[in-house]
Formats: structure tokens, C-alpha cells, sequence
């Protein structure tokens, strides 16, 4: 009996060890480094809130939240609607063009970020990529647009991209939803008059409201990430763009504390970060009522 | 045995995989341990790593020891090397690092830098005189020495033989840079009528801070001096931006964006720029990547900034470097010089990667006067080598990145104002910006409490 008590211990005890080894260590070294400044492999100094205040006074490092802000509310405002506008297409079809379709908007996510970043960094290539040869030859227009190298045109740039490459991935969630939701109540609404957009946003939104709520939430926490996708489009210029203009929060933290060599400043980004997230997760939650339920 | 394991057939199979994985990781690590070599040398360099493979099979046998030489992506190298030293893992002997990489690893005190320091070695076996001496800057940090230049890498300008024959334009005859924008009526044309250019003078990023930095270099203008101290607000700068912004935008502009890779080949097959910015490994790279532009290109130096002035500048460079975790030093050292002083070797090596070694006494070797048939028989190892000792110094420090993106967005404001602007008040705006993008590189170094010493 007292063998048998120990078993469960000694079967999650490697689950244990790496957890604590590679995940609460780095965490709380973390937090102790984000008080210290670094330089190079060897040495630490203890600065408090130094680390902090710098950060809070970098105008780039403002850039770079302004920038990966303007990429979530793209992700949200959107992409989401656009999977879920092709989840309902999906759902009101049927038999193998469904599964077809399903699987080719699906299928940019099996190739990852930096292929589709190196992609698209060739596609929008001025003068010869495909998208400015397209549109000079609908419009007549755009054949030296340089996506990649004018400041203005790098966001448009990761959002298009990004936007081929998630919108299938979210359209499954919704999809999945959708079948989820109860018929009868969306047949009832339609006896009662209900026009096809009431029955959405009436009774079926509401069905799958949790759904909504998990892909809004790990759609913003994937957008504060961001970082392989412009890395990889933006890699002429280690993924920040021309002045800056696509650099993400994790770029920045990447180069203060690998590119520079200051962990501790590195690891003061990642904590404003983590609050950043955590805040407007909790803020989604709260507002959708989730939580009450 | 099954049966009689007490907690079931699961757990059991997940503990006899836990129990097998464990001695296969503690058995192939003794393996491993058994067979490594004397000294391990990890580059990035893909074209480097025969020649240097070579080399490693020489040192060898003369020395009966067992070198290893290893290919390791350039960001991956830094990465696992820093990480390396941070966790006290197991470090290669010698690394070759890219120019900025060391920075890194010389950011902190002295005392701290993982890397021999082998500024005596260089002083007391009279190496430091053989070599181009601006070279040493990339590499060094207050004062010491903490790796080897491998490469001088100076510019010249690659140009369209064939389109300027015909255009009847003697590249001879341009020596300063208004020579050289003077040729623009001659050059930018659009040339099948339909609203857009189809030949420009040169290949200039906008986006990108190489394009002005190189030139700032030519007038011998840094973005940090010796000491780390940031020296990108001058005159000379502002100058110099001023020119690029009038090049690179407006109807009287000479230059396009070719960009990299497949574009840039096909800008100059196509003739759509007919310079472009050349260092050595540049020659070689597009020597390999655009075969079918063979015999159209050849070289000349940089225009000067005025008559008699400087016709080169530098872009890149990497270095070699012995960590301080080596067994044996002085064997580490010995493969170092037979890599960057053998001249034979230097001499086998040019021809493989057509880089100029900073070895000063190795360019009357045959190799360096042998004709390319790529650049209609140039001898271009011969046109580098007459530039090579007049590549200006530059610094290396962790700030630099940032400095040459401050850079880069104070030319790319400047052009925006002069396209709906003018000329009206653009000095004045890039005077402005550039004094506050320098205060800004300036805050994030005078951070830096652990290198005051």
C-alpha cells in the first residue's frame, strides 16, 4: 500500500523536474534579471527599476507596442471576421468541395511562418513580385511599390500575410462551432421571421460564444508574440523593417537581450508583455461574460 | 516480468523508455567524449569551409592532432555560442565570427570577454605590421585585440560594360561623385515609352542603412569611435544624407531599389541599374548566383567625394577568434595563423572565395593577379588589392544595430519630406533628427555600467 502511495509521484516526478528546471527557474530568474543589468555572457549589476524606467522612456520600444497593437487589432477587426465569414460558407456547403476547400484554406498553416514570410517576401518584390506585376496590370498602378522597404506599406505587408496564413486556421474553430450549434433554435428564429443576418447574430453568435472568445484571446496572445513571421519577411533587416515599421514587441525584445546583450532589460520587456497580455485577456473575458457563466 | 510489475503494463513501458533513453544519452555522450577532437572550429562561412577543411587535414598531420572543423549558421552561431557561455557548456576552440557578432561578447569588463585577447601575440610575432591595420578596429575593443580580420572587404563600384560601350560613357573618366550623378541625362531613360524608367545609374537602398553608411565610411564617418562613443551627429553626415536623399528620390533621381537575391540578379541582367555597390564577396556571391550575367559586368572604384579623395569604403567582414574555454591555446593559435598568415593557404583560399585576406605580403602571389573571366578578364584581385589599403576603420560595438537603424530612418524621413516638400527645410529636418536620434543610441549606451571601467 505505502509502495503503491509513492508510484504517482515517482511516474509525474520527470514531468515535475523539467517543469521546474525549464519553466519555474527561467521564470523566476527572469524576474530577478529584470532588475539587473547584463553585458555579454559573464557579468550582472544590480540596477531595480532601471531596467523599467529605460523601457518606459525607449521611443522604439513604444514603436514597437504601437506596432504589434496595430497588428492585434488587425488580427481581431479582420482576420476573425474573415474566418468566420468562411466558416459559414463552408458550413452552408456540402459533400467533397467542403472538405476540399476546408483543406486548402487550411493548408498555409502546414508550411509554418517563415516559409510563408520568405514567400511573400518574394511575391511582394518591387517590380518583378507577383502582387506588384498584379496590380499594374488590373490597375495600372503599383509596379515599384516597395512593401518591404517603405515604412508605410511594411504593416499592410505582415497583416496580408498573416491573414493568408491564419485566416483557414480559425476558420476551423468556427467551423467546428458552427456544427456545434443547436438547429432548432436557428429554425425557430427563421419560422418567427427572423432575417438570415437576426438568426447569425441573434442565435447563432450566442451559441458559440465561447468559441469566439478562445479565438479572440489566443489571437491576441499569438499577435503580442508575433515574431518569426516578420523576422522571416523582413529578414534584410533582422525583421524590423525600414525605420522600424515592423518591429514587434518580441523583435525588440530579441534584440535588446541577444542583439545588445542585455538580458536584463530583455527580460523587463517580457514581463511588461506578460502584463500586457494577461490585462487584455482578462479585460476580453470580462467583457464577454464568459467567466460568469 | 510483466505481470509481476506492480503498477500496471503502462507504466512499466513508460519506465523501461525513461530507463533505455537515459543510457543511450549517458552512452553516446562517452562516445562522443572519446572521439573528440583536439580542436573544434566552427564558422558560418559555406564558401570558406572546404578550403578551411583542407587546411584542418594539413594542420593534422604536421601536428598529429585531430581538428574539426564545423558549419554553423552565422545567427546560430552567436546564439549557441552566447548561450554556450552564459551556461558554462562546452564552447568551440576557435570561432569565426561575422563583424557585429563579437560586440556582444566584448560588451562587458575585460576581465569578463570570453575571447583570448591577442593583442600581444599579434605585437610580439610582428603580425600586426603585415596586416591592413583599419582591420584590426573591427575587432578590437579599448585597445585588445580579440580576433583576426579575415577579409579586408573593400568597395568598388560593378558596372554594366556592354550598356555603357555602347552608350559611349568611359567609366575612366568618373572620379568624383558629381562626375558620376552628371551622366544621369546619358543613363535614366524610360526606354519603351510607357510612363516607367527602365534604366537607372545605381542600385541604392532607401529602406536600408548599408546605402548612406558605406559612403559616410568613404568620407570616413563612423557611427562610434574607438571608445564606443556615438559620432554619427557631424557636419559630414548631414552632407552626406542631403546628397543621398536628391539620388535616391525626385524626378532628378540616378538610383533604384534592386534589392536582393532573385531581383537584384534580374535588375542586372535586365540593365534596369547599370553600377552597383561592390565589395570582394560580393563579386564572388554574384559570380555564383547570376551565372548568365558573366562578361557583361566589370569594376572600377567608388567616385570620390572630391578629386583626389578616397575610392573606397568597406561593407562587412568576419573574424576569427580563439575562446578563452580552449584546452590548449597555443595549438589553437598555431591553426589560426596557418588559417590567416600560410600564404599559400591565403593564395588557395582567394581563388575559392575571391576575398582579399588583410595579409598584406600575400597579394603578390599569382593567385591575386590571375584574370576573371567573369569581369571580361579583369584582374580584380589585383583592382582590391590597390584599393585595400585605404579602407577606412570602423568600430564594432553592441549599438550598432540600433545606431544604423536611427540611421536608416532619419534618411527615409528626409526622403519623404523631400518628395512633398523640396528642398525647403530639409537640412534643417535632418540636422534635427539626427541630433535626437543620436541622443537616443547615446541613452541606450550610457546604460551600460559594467564596461566603465
Amino acid at each position: 500500500m505505502k509502495q503503491r502511495g509513492l508510484a504517482p509521484y515517482v511516474f509525474i516526478a520527470p514531468y515535475l523536474v523539467v517543469m521546474l528546471l525549464f519553466t519555474l527557474y527561467p521564470l523566476l530568474n527572469a524576474g530577478v534579471l529584470a532588475f539587473q543589468q547584463t553585458n555579454g555572457p559573464a557579468s550582472r549589476a544590480f540596477v531595480g527599476f532601471d531596467n523599467f524606467r529605460f523601457l518606459l522612456s525607449d521611443p522604439t520600444f513604444y514603436q514597437a507596442l504601437w506596432n504589434t497593437t496595430i497588428f492585434a487589432a488587425c488580427s481581431v477587426l479582420i482576420q476573425l471576421p474573415l474566418s468566420m465569414g468562411l466558416a459559414l460558407l463552408l458550413n452552408s456547403g456540402k459533400g467533397w468541395a467542403r472538405g476540399l476547400l476546408r483543406l486548402v484554406l487550411f493548408s498555409p498553416n502546414l508550411v509554418g511562418q517563415i516559409f510563408v514570410g520568405v514567400l511573400f517576401s518574394v511575391l511582394f518584390t518591387a517590380r518583378y513580385g507577383l502582387v506588384n506585376r498584379f496590380l499594374q496590370a488590373l490597375f495600372g498602378w503599383g509596379l515599384e511599390k516597395q512593401w518591404l522597404q517603405d515604412p508605410s506599406l511594411v504593416m499592410p505587408a505582415i497583416v496580408i500575410t498573416a491573414l493568408w496564413l491564419y485566416v483557414g486556421f480559425n476558420m476551423i474553430y468556427f467551423l467546428a462551432a458552427l456544427q456545434g450549434v443547436d438547429k432548432t433554435l436557428e429554425e425557430a428564429a427563421r419560422v418567427d421571421g427572423a432575417s438570415r443576418f437576426q438568426v447569425f447574430w441573434h442565435v447563432t453568435l450566442p451559441s458559440m460564444r465561447h468559441v469566439v472568445v478562445f479565438v479572440v484571446v489566443t489571437s491576441l496572445i499569438g499577435s503580442y508574440q508575433l515574431f518569426e513571421l516578420p523576422l522571416a519577411l523582413l529578414s534584410a533587416s533582422n525583421g524590423r523593417g525600414p525605420d522600424n515599421a515592423g518591429l514587434t514587441v518580441i523583435t525588440y525584445l530579441y534584440d535588446v537581450g541577444f542583439v545588445t546583450g542585455d538580458l536584463g532589460l530583455g527580460s523587463a520587456v517580457g514581463w511588461v508583455l506578460a502584463l500586457i497580455i494577461f490585462t487584455l485577456s482578462m479585460l476580453q473575458i470580462r467583457v464577454s461574460g464568459v467567466a460568469e457563466e | 516480468m510483466l505481470e509481476r510489475f506492480p503498477y500496471g503494463r503502462a507504466p512499466f513501458w513508460l519506465l523501461l523508455v525513461a530507463l533505455c533513453s537515459t543510457l543511450a544519452v549517458f552512452v553516446t555522450q562517452r562516445l562522443d567524449a572519446a572521439k573528440r577532437p583536439d580542436l573544434t572550429f566552427a564558422t558560418s562561412a559555406a564558401n570558406h569551409l572546404a578550403a578551411y577543411r583542407e587546411a584542418a587535414a594539413l594542420f593534422e598531420k604536421r601536428r598529429h592532432v585531430r581538428v574539426s572543423v564545423e558549419l554553423v549558421h552565422s545567427r546560430a552561431l552567436q546564439t549557441r555560442l552566447q548561450n554556450a557561455m552564459l551556461a558554462k557548456t562546452p564552447v568551440p576552440d576557435l570561432v569565426e565570427l561575422l563583424f557585429g557578432d563579437i560586440a556582444y561578447f566584448t560588451r562587458g569588463p575585460l576581465s569578463d570577454v570570453g575571447l583570448v585577447d591577442l593583442t600581444e601575440r599579434l605585437e610580439t610575432e610582428g603580425l600586426k605590421e603585415r596586416l591592413v591595420e583599419s582591420r584590426l578596429s573591427l575587432w578590437s575593443s579599448r585597445g585588445h585585440t580579440f580576433a583576426l580580420p579575415h577579409d579586408v572587404h573593400p568597395v568598388m563600384l560593378m558596372y554594366r560594360a556592354d550598356i555603357l560601350e555602347s552608350l559611349g560613357i568611359d567609366p575612366n573618366t568618373i572620379e568624383t561623385w558629381d562626375d558620376f550623378v552628371a551622366l544621369r541625362s546619358k543613363v535614366v531613360k524610360d526606354l519603351d515609352g510607357d510612363g516607367v524608367i527602365d534604366r537607372y545609374l545605381i542600385d541604392l537602398p532607401i529602406g536600408e542603412a548599408w546605402g548612406p553608411e558605406i559612403l559616410l565610411l568613404q568620407r570616413g564617418v563612423t557611427l562610434f569611435d574607438a571608445q564606443g562613443r556615438v559620432t554619427m551627429n557631424q557636419p559630414a553626415t548631414i552632407d552626406t544624407i542631403d546628397w543621398y536623399v536628391h539620388q535616391v528620390e525626385g524626378k532628378e533621381r540616378i538610383a533604384t531599389q534592386a534589392g536582393w537575391g532573385q531581383s537584384l540578379m534580374k535588375a542586372m541582367k535586365d540593365g534596369l541599374a547599370l553600377f552597383f555597390i561592390a565589395p570582394d564577396w560580393r563579386t564572388h556571391a554574384i559570380e555564383l548566383e547570376a551565372p548568365n550575367v558573366r562578361g557583361l559586368f566589370r569594376l572600377m572604384p567608388l567616385p570620390a567625394w572630391k578629386r583626389g579623395g578616397r575610392r573606397t569604403s568597406t561593407w562587412g567582414g568576419s573574424g576569427l577568434a580563439i575562446t578563452k574555454a580552449t584546452k590548449d591555446e597555443n595549438l589553437a593559435w598555431d591553426f589560426a595563423k596557418l588559417l590567416y598568415f600560410d600564404r599559400d593557404e591565403l593564395g588557395r583560399r582567394y581563388r575559392a572565395t575571391k576575398i582579399l585576406p588583410p595579409l598584406k605580403d600575400s597579394w603578390t602571389l599569382p593567385e591575386f593577379a590571375e584574370p576573371s573571366d567573369f569581369f571580361r578578364g579583369q584582374r580584380i584581385g589585383e583592382a582590391y588589392a590597390a584599393l585595400a589599403p585605404d579602407v577606412p576603420e570602423d568600430w564594432s560595438t553592441p549599438y550598432k544595430t540600433r545606431a544604423e537603424d536611427r540611421l536608416g530612418g532619419v534618411v527615409l524621413r528626409a526622403v519623404e519630406h523631400f518628395r512633398t516638400h523640396g528642398d525647403a527645410g530639409l537640412r534643417e529636418l535632418i540636422a534635427k533628427d539626427l541630433a535626437e536620434k543620436t541622443a537616443e543610441v547615446e541613452a541606450l549606451v550610457n546604460r551600460n555600467v559594467l564596461a566603465k571601467e
